[in-house]
């Protein structure tokens, strides 16, 4: 595939819509893939693969506790395994399940959790999920990993089919996503990448939300404040080393995250944060512990303060 | 395009379009329906309905009605 000659139409596609296309690819790269879900073939773009592999495609039917026990059985009996539906429902409605049969008994799987955090808005706080990587984050042999854009998530699939644990894979934003990546780059689980150097502040980040920390870069670049911005996809394990090094460099560290403030990406950077010596202020940036009305996307976004003003204020505020 | 009337029928009932609303110069977002969602089932129905593979960069490509018929081409439906 010609990724880069592609990257704005990846984005137009959005990560659901992507991540139907990666099934395909991967389904001629490994053989013995199978795909579960709880009734969402179309919602994850996957009809083309229903369709061509009725064979590798199992839909249990809205019974997500059933998604997790199928999904570990065919692993313990030797096939690679990528579960899917809903966010709030592919962790929190089958927890125990994933407790006790990824977890504790090791059967390695790759749940990819659609529409997390607040796109799905309209529909209420039933369908948002602001909870996943905090519960998830607490359950041993389970990495959990954020895709900025499409094009992220084309390495994060290649890259959990293989992986040695079982991956968690949280799609946040809807179609014609943000582009974080302008460019091929190389992707490894584990290891953040820093997407944009500066030397005033950093700004730690993950998902689709990037993009609303580069366009808050930029405006902040004319105030003559140079903000550093690095991709932290992967919240478990979480890349100390490079949390370490930014704080060691950096006064400011503000962590945005369309999560709660609680148990995310900014409690994970803070517990790395607080086990070194450094003199580092830390702001977290996400939804403030509490659930709000349903609304449209952008009007979440906003009242949760992950709009492009809030991250150039907090910034501006804090330094 | 000899399969132009069959394009067009797949066209606008697996993206549930009013066929008093299709027109030839359609895009990709330009209606509701066709959004990203609705790409992948479109696409769907295309290889169902012609018997065919389509590639994953021809997928990407596939931005309007027009550009579909340049990539139906390849695939020998003509």
């Amino acid at each position: 595939m010609n990724i880069e000659k592609n990257i704005k139409l990846w984005s137009s596609l959005g990560m659901r819509a992507t991540f139907g296309l990666i099934a395909m690819e991967l389904s001629k790269k490994y053989p013995d893939l199978m795909i579960t879900t709880s009734d969402v073939s179309t919602s994850a773009g996957l009809d083309r693969y229903k369709n061509k592999y009725p064979e590798k495609f199992v839909d249990v039917g809205i019974a997500e506790q059933n998604l997790i026990g199928i999904s570990a059985g065919l692993s313990s009996e030797g096939f690679k395994v990528i579960s899917t539906t809903f966010a709030p429902f592919q962790t929190l409605r089958c927890c125990e399940q994933i407790k006790v049969n990824l977890g504790y008994m090791k059967n390695k799987i790759c749940m990819v959790g659609l529409a997390s955090g607040l796109v799905l808005g309209n529909l209420g706080f039933t369908h948002c999920c602001i909870e996943d990587i905090g519960v998830l984050r607490s359950i041993p042999n389970i990495s959990i990993v954020v895709p900025s854009d499409p094009l992220e998530l084309f390495k994060v699939l290649s890259g959990a089919i293989n992986y040695k644990d079982s991956v968690y894979i949280r799609l946040t934003a809807g179609s014609n996503t943000r582009i974080v990546n302008s460019k091929d780059y190389k992707f490894e689980i584990g290891k953040a990448i820093e997407i944009l150097p500066g030397k005033d502040v950093a700004i730690i980040g993950c998902g689709n939300i990037l993009g609303e920390c580069l366009e808050a870069a930029s405006i902040l670049k004319e105030k003559k404040i140079q903000c550093s911005i690095v991709n932290m996809h992967t919240i478990k394990p979480i890349d100390k080393e490079k949390i370490k090094n930014i704080a060691k460099n950096n006064k400011l560290i503000v962590t945005v995250e369309e999560h709660n403030v609680i148990g995310g990406l900014g409690t994970s950077v803070a517990e790395v944060m607080s086990s070194d010596r450094n003199n580092c202020k830390l702001v977290r940036l996400g939804i403030n512990d509490f659930y709000s009305s349903g609304g449209s996307y952008e009007y979440l976004k906003n009242i949760y303060g992950l709009s492009v003003e809030k991250i150039i204020q907090t910034v501006l505020s804090n330094l | 395009m000899k399969n132009k009337k069959k394009y067009i029928e797949i066209f606008t009932k697996s993206l549930s379009i009013d066929t008093k609303k299709f027109n030839e110069k359609i895009k990709y977002n330009d209606v509701p329906e066709w959004d990203s969602i609705g790409h992948m089932t479109l696409m769907s129905e295309l290889e169902d309905g012609f018997d065919i593979s389509i590639d994953t960069d021809d997928i990407i490509e596939f931005s309007s009605f027009k550009k579909g018929i340049q990539i139906l081409k390849k695939y020998k439906v003509d």
